[in-house]
């Protein structure tokens, strides 16, 4: 049932956009070089750098679903909450959703904006239009995580990437527990740990694949997944959330209620 | 040409209603938690001003009763980005524009709605939360 809803989203979204395309004198001709995040992503091989790694740099649209990352479970598996996080994600109000407040959504939940992947050799950073305007750090250089003792918990965490083949494999501790995974309220502690593989499959996809390991609120650990599509013609726009967030004065209904 | 143009627009609709399917549960906060779907609100009047800001576009629209008493209704829209990648410009909407807005009125009683659908100063219907990005986790165009 849930999957049946997620691909209406999807055949929704995408003929929401088909549609208002079809308006050209509404759209204007200044606009359709951005229309829908841009054209359809681009097919071919994965493109490599000079060192014959995967070239992951570029605009992407898709990531897990900030509503409820349950719909990105993997096949066969489970999120089962300690009894104390279970706890807590019913006491949780959507007004209180940090996400909802302009503050960063954390590791792995994504705003649907679209997010640039910048590949260096030494460091990768992942740039977010939303929510909120900021970006992740990943190490690349062979260094070993932050020391506890140099790092104080954070919304980003701590990365350090390495390659696996041809996927990227980025490990992250170091959180704070204050973001949600979605906006369900499922919820985390300081122990988290995830553990990303980013696979780019063609010259259009990148899937990511991700292990959220958190003893504190999940009594095993879980794997999520999601595909991203690039979007070359697409470019980033400013995206302040805090500059006119009248939502969550209005919000006052029970967590339930979604 | 009359029939083309029906044609199209009636293309607009029924894409805009799939659109709505999924924008409850796909905008910035939690949808339900803020307004009331078994609600509609539709109401003509004077765009007063446009905010261009996130997490949300808002249109600002001053709306004469039978009375003759004025009252100023904020209307909730998607951010710019969606807005702009989905083919609004600056002037589809302009302050001093005669509007039709339909949408989700807030629950707290609030003259506050999210948009659904609005009528252009030249007649055309466009969605107020137009797709996009907007996909919730899903891929995208």
């Amino acid at each position: 049932m849930r999957t049946r809803f997620a691909r209406l989203l999807i055949i929704a979204s995408a003929l929401g956009i088909s549609a208002w395309a079809q308006e050209p004198a509404a759209a204007g001709a200044n606009a359709p070089a951005r229309r829908g995040g841009g054209p359809a992503a681009p097919s071919g091989p994965v493109p490599r750098l000079a060192n014959g790694k995967p070239d992951l740099n570029g605009l992407l649209n898709g990531g897990p679903s900030s509503q409820d990352i349950g719909l990105n479970l993997m096949t066969g598996e489970q999120i089962v909450l300690t009894p104390s996080a279970e706890k807590l994600m019913k006491e949780r109000r959507p007004k209180d959703d940090p996400e909802a407040n302009c503050l960063p959504a954390g590791v792995p939940r994504m705003a649907p904006y679209p997010w640039r992947i910048v590949q260096q050799s030494t460091h990768i950073f992942i740039l977010f239009e939303a929510n909120i305007h900021s970006y992740r750090q990943i190490l690349i250089d062979g260094r070993q995580h932050t020391p506890e003792a140099n790092r104080w918990p954070s919304w980003y965490g701590d990365s350090i990437g390495s390659w696996d083949g041809d996927t990227l494999v980025v490990d992250t501790v170091g959180f704070n527990d204050r973001f949600w995974f979605d906006a369900k309220g499922h919820p985390h502690t300081d122990q988290l740990h995830t553990i990303e593989r980013y696979t780019r499959k063609d010259l259009g996809t990148l899937v990511v694949e991700t292990t959220i390991i958190d003893p504190g609120a999940y009594v095993k650990p879980f794997k999520i997944s999601y595909s991203a599509r690039y979007a070359p013609k697409d470019e980033l726009m400013e995206y302040i959330c805090a500059e006119n967030n009248q939502d969550v004065t209005h919000i006052s209904t029970p967590t339930g209620l979604r | 040409m009359r029939l083309t143009m029906r044609t199209k627009v009636g293309v607009v609709t029924a894409g805009f209603e799939l659109v709505l399917l999924a924008l409850p549960a796909l905008a910035h906060h939690s949808f339900a938690a803020e307004y009331d779907s078994n609600k509609k609100v539709n109401v003509t009047g004077t765009v007063k001003k446009v905010e261009w800001t996130n997490p949300h576009s808002r249109m600002y629209l001053e709306v004469k009763d039978a009375k003759g008493t004025v009252t100023l209704w904020n209307f909730e829209f998607g951010s710019p980005n969606h807005l702009f990648r989905a083919g609004w410009t600056r002037n589809t909407v302009k302050e001093g524009d005669q509007i039709t807005v339909e949408g989700f009125p807030a629950k707290d009683g609030s003259h506050l709605a999210q948009t659904r659908q609005v009528t252009l100063a030249d007649g055309r219907k466009v969605p107020g939360f137009a797709g996009g990005a907007d996909s919730g986790g899903a891929p995208t165009q």
